[in-house]
């Protein structure tokens, strides 16, 4: 076993990374850009290393500096966490080249499966479903448009490297093609450091269902069931469900056993998802392999009882998996809210800034994987996920009420998040009955925009603070008419950031 | 006590009186009467209508922050009528500024350019996510205060225009 693993990553998932690490009894490297000195991941680690500037090309996707410093610590393995570096196949190359073992596929699996282009290709050889599109990216628009034009539009523009819905357009009409692909392009630039985009064919209104599907180097591959990931914002999942729904058994096993062979085919080793969109029809079709663990994938650790990264990490060493399908069940129904730091009261613009208070939720069946804490200044430059919120209990029902409670007890003031919306989701009728699909945002706006029906409440509470806890405040002078204040934002009372000061 | 406090461009007066059993309260000129109340550093507790309502709670400057059985409030207190609230404005007179601190990916249009009213004039990113900044109406491109890869301020003029005059 590693005595020594290098965490690529930053906020709550290098946490969750670095947990199962000391359990296992090996020791953490984590890294930082200049602007995560302060950040709540480093706590987490036997070794902190600066790898740059807070621009995530400067840091976090630099793969020159991440190999140097994995080298120079001594790190046997390097853990990408999701995101940044995690499903780029230059760098499972430079990690393989450098001697060091990557947690996650090999290069080769990584390449074929990686990049969605590919994997469609090999998934067609398996027999297993998949949504009519183009077979290669291209540089020429006109290919765009005639694939466009032969499944015909609507049609969903995508980036190559993507997930998480960055650098992906639903284009309806010819006249929005071109911008759409640019935009496309733009996003998939910034997000994974490729532009690549391609082109397919629209399924509306459909479920998102994907399959977690763990494989040894020894040939041994069992699928850890499904998780529901209809509940979307802008293509960003942002509540998932295991069990889903949607599904009886007969469907989960075939999808179960198709995700199976998707991973075969690829020769895919380590933790992988397949996702698969389900129509109407309950009809399934191959999405995407997402080479990485997921953000979701405490849900399906809630359910079956397997931890995933401990079991990446086993793998990633050599080791056989400890159990068989036929060990595997799901026992009772986990929810995850994804807390980001995002405004629902202006159309969900990202809001960092300095978190004054916090108060997380615990109890019976609650999991917070959380990479937050209380005087942190949230950073702009990455993503604006600050917690995962999971609940289990032994029916969906009482899991779902778990949830609205959690979310309600879960206190962060300063920053605008979006807790509030997410309790609005799970209190909606159509949530409890489960008859949603990727369009539950959008169909249920109306209730899900904030009322803030209690401004009363919280009127009276502002005036009695004003009145009994700062009354030094209250009775403050008035600046004289024509003096101007101005208000600080965070960023300027900041000033300028130590490079590498830790 | 008498308070004024924004709430998403809302302004909503406040008179807080202590009465017999606790507190009179008067929003927006209807009387509440508060009983059992208990503060503590971040939470504040009262009965209103006979409901127990426990509001956590965090200040910094005139913003106090407020989190209501699930739902969240950012309330600006007023000071006389010079400084009103945080009135965060996307377009203020003839310059255009980002509502969020980020990065400006990419600047559209150049000096001396004539732009039509919804012109795409610049692009940040913060957290991921890109945001356009189009311009207020026509007018005729007279500084950038910024160059491709800067670090933008919030609420910083980033383009400012010459609005051409109608006749």
């Amino acid at each position: 076993m590693f005595k020594k693993i290098l965490i690529a990553n930053r906020g709550e998932i290098a946490i969750r990374i670095a947990r199962a690490c000391h359990e296992m009894d090996i020791s953490t490297i984590g890294v930082y850009s200049t602007v995560d000195a302060n950040s709540r991941h480093l706590w987490h680690m036997d070794e902190t290393v600066c790898i740059g500037e807070p621009a995530p090309q400067a840091s976090y996707l630099n793969i020159k500096t991440i190999i140097e410093q994995a080298r120079r610590t001594g790190a046997q393995a390097i853990h990408p966490g999701y995101g940044f570096l995690a499903e780029n196949a230059l760098f499972v190359k430079a990690c393989e080249d450098a001697g060091i073992v990557f947690i996650g596929p090999s290069s080769k699996a990584m390449i074929l499966v990686g990049d969605k282009v590919a994997s469609r290709n090999t998934v067609k050889r398996v027999d297993v479903p998949i949504i009519p599109g183009m077979e290669a990216s291209s540089t020429d628009l006109a290919a765009y448009r005639s694939m466009a034009d032969q499944v015909g539009y609507p049609v969903i523009v995508k980036a190559s490297m993507g997930g998480g819905g960055k650098g992906m357009r639903i284009v309806r009409s010819e006249k929005e093609l071109e911008p759409s692909i640019a935009a496309g392009q733009r996003e998939a630039q910034s997000a994974f450091g490729d532009a690549t985009v391609y082109l397919e064919k629209y399924i509306q209104n459909p479920r998102h269902i994907e399959f977690q599907v763990i494989r040894d180097t020894h040939g041994n591959v069992v699928h850890l069931y499904e998780r529901e990931c209809s509940i979307q914002r802008r293509h960003q999942k942002i509540i998932e469900e295991t069990p889903s729904p949607a599904l009886d058994n007969v469907l989960r096993a075939k999808m179960g056993d198709a995700a199976k062979s998707v991973i075969k085919a690829a020769d895919y080793t380590n933790a992988g998802t397949v996702e698969f969109l389900v129509d109407h029809n309950m009809k399934f079709y191959f999405l995407e392999v997402n080479a990485r663990v997921q953000v979701e994938h405490p849900i399906t650790e809630m359910v079956t009882g397997v931890d995933i990264v401990r079991h990446q990490i086993l793998i990633a060493a050599g080791g056989e998996l400890e159990f068989r399908q036929k060990d595997i069940s799901q026992r009772g129904h986990a929810i995850e809210s994804r807390i980001y730091a995002e405004d629902p009261d202006s159309n969900f613009m990202p809001s960092p800034g300095k978190i004054l208070f916090l108060l997380e939720p615990s109890g019976p069946g609650i999991r917070v994987d959380s990479g937050i804490y209380q005087g942190w200044d949230v950073p702009p430059h990455y993503d604006p996920i600050l917690s995962k919120l999971v609940t289990l209990a032994e029916t969906r029902e009482i899991s779902i009420a778990r949830m609205s409670k959690a979310l309600e007890n879960y206190i962060i003031l300063g920053i605008k998040t979006n807790i509030g919306f997410l309790k609005r989701i799970v209190d909606t009728e159509k949530f409890i009955t489960g008859e949603y699909d990727t369009h539950f945002i959008d169909d249920n706006e109306e209730a899900l925009i904030p009322q803030h029906d209690k401004i009363t409440q919280a009127l009276v509470a502002a005036s009695l603070v004003k009145t009994t806890r700062n009354a030094v405040f209250a009775v403050q002078s008035v600046a004289k008419s024509g003096q101007v204040r101005h208000a600080m934002t965070p960023w300027q009372e900041l000033g300028h950031w130590e490079i590498c000061s830790r | 006590m008498k308070y004024k406090f924004e709430h998403l461009n809302k302004t909503h007066t406040v008179e807080i009186k202590k009465s017999d059993g606790g507190y009179q309260v008067t929003i927006d000129k209807k009387d509440y009467d508060i009983v059992n109340y208990s503060g503590h550093d971040n939470i504040v507790s009262f009965k209103l209508n006979k409901e127990l309502n426990n509001i956590y709670y965090a200040q910094a400057g005139d913003t106090i922050y407020l989190a209501v059985g699930g739902d969240y409030y950012s309330l600006v207190l007023e000071r006389g009528n010079v400084f009103k609230g945080t009135g965060a404005q996307v377009q203020k007179g003839d310059s255009v500024q980002s509502l969020m601190p980020g990065l400006l990916v990419k600047i559209m249009v150049a000096v001396g350019d004539d732009v039509k009213e919804g012109t795409t004039l610049a692009i940040v990113e913060a957290m991921k996510m890109q945001n356009e900044l189009r311009a207020p109406r026509d007018g005729i491109v007279k500084r950038i205060n910024y160059k491709e890869g800067d670090q933008v301020e919030a609420l910083k003029p980033l383009v400012e225009l010459e609005i051409l005059k109608n006749d």
